[in-house]
């Protein structure tokens, strides 16, 4: 099964997990890494390089993250030019965090992350037109 | 003045860049200046990656910056200047770069570096290279977002950390 970390700045990739863990239980391979104001990107990678360790169990790891070109995913992705088997997605959302738990299990890296880029964008609508197209 | 702002911020572009500082200033160019950044051809690839649509990103050596700053094609712009180090400011300024101020960004938690602030941990060689600015009559502050008071910082430092700021 894919692993799945989760980074963002402060407390965001912590409370994904928690709400993950109220809609579709507690999950495996799962693990939150947060930016702390004083860290550099350095002592980053090497939070996230320990939290994907423990969750890759050799078919992979998919590293969701909040902004794209901030720290979190900057390190996320300097961590993943350096290794296989590994993807960043930017601009997580609880949505997207899961349709992964529900289709990790028999799914692979590519899959994962075709599932996750859909259910991210799609998942994104306002009331205003969701009532209009009815 | 094509060279508008520096900022010695050792977490390069990251999102207070990207979103505060891209959206409160008209920028064209990002140059992010440091030797070792510059010669590590993964760093400089994420770096360009994450370039926002309105500015290019280069990453070039403390020499290369300046003389390109120096140069003619630099001033039709308006450019961001990111050094990872006060080490590196102070290098900009030594190799001829013309600015009145350089700011104080995330400088985080290196061993041997000591709090000023939750986002300032300053080395002894920072807070060396800091003075240095500062006796250039190089006005040092302290902003991480655009909004934040641009009071003089080097104050904050000597009294913080006088071990390190006191003449030799």
């Amino acid at each position: 099964m894919v692993g799945i970390v989760i980074v963002s700045h402060g407390a965001m990739a912590n409370g994904m997990l928690d709400a993950a863990r109220m809609i579709v239980g507690e999950q495996e391979g799962m693990l939150a890494v947060s930016l702390e104001e004083m860290e550099d990107v350095e002592g980053l990678i090497e939070k996230i390089a320990a939290a994907v360790e423990k969750v890759d169990t050799g078919d992979g790891v998919l590293v969701l993250v909040d902004v794209f070109g901030a720290s979190p995913f900057n390190a996320s992705a300097r961590l993943t030019l350096s290794r296989d088997k590994m993807d960043v997605i930017t601009g997580m959302n609880l949505p997207m965090l899961l349709e992964l738990a529900i289709h990790r299990q028999g799914s692979n890296l590519d899959e994962l992350v075709k599932i996750a880029l859909e259910a991210g964008t799609s998942s994104i609508k306002t009331l205003s037109e969701t009532l209009k197209s009815k | 003045m094509p060279v508008f702002h520096v900022r010695m911020d050792n977490r390069l572009i990251h999102g207070q860049i990207l979103v505060s500082w891209n959206s409160a200033f008209k920028i064209d160019h990002i140059i992010v200046t440091n030797d070792k950044v510059a010669n590590d051809p993964l760093q400089v690839t994420l770096l360009k990656a994450v370039a926002p649509l309105n500015a290019k990103v280069s990453v070039l050596t403390i020499k290369d910056c300046v003389d390109y700053c120096n140069s003619p094609e630099a001033e039709k712009e308006n450019i961001f200047i990111l050094a990872k180090y006060p080490e590196d400011g102070l290098a900009l300024l030594e190799a001829g770069l013309k600015i009145p101020v350089l700011n104080l960004g995330n400088q985080a938690f290196v061993r041997g570096s000591q709090k000023i602030s939750n986002t300032v941990f300053l080395t002894e060689s920072g807070v060396k290279a800091l003075k240095k600015i500062h006796e250039m009559g190089i006005r040092i502050t302290c902003r991480m977002m655009p909004n934040d008071p641009d009071t003089e910082y080097w104050p904050t430092i000597e009294k913080t950390l006088p071990q390190w700021a006191k003449s030799d």
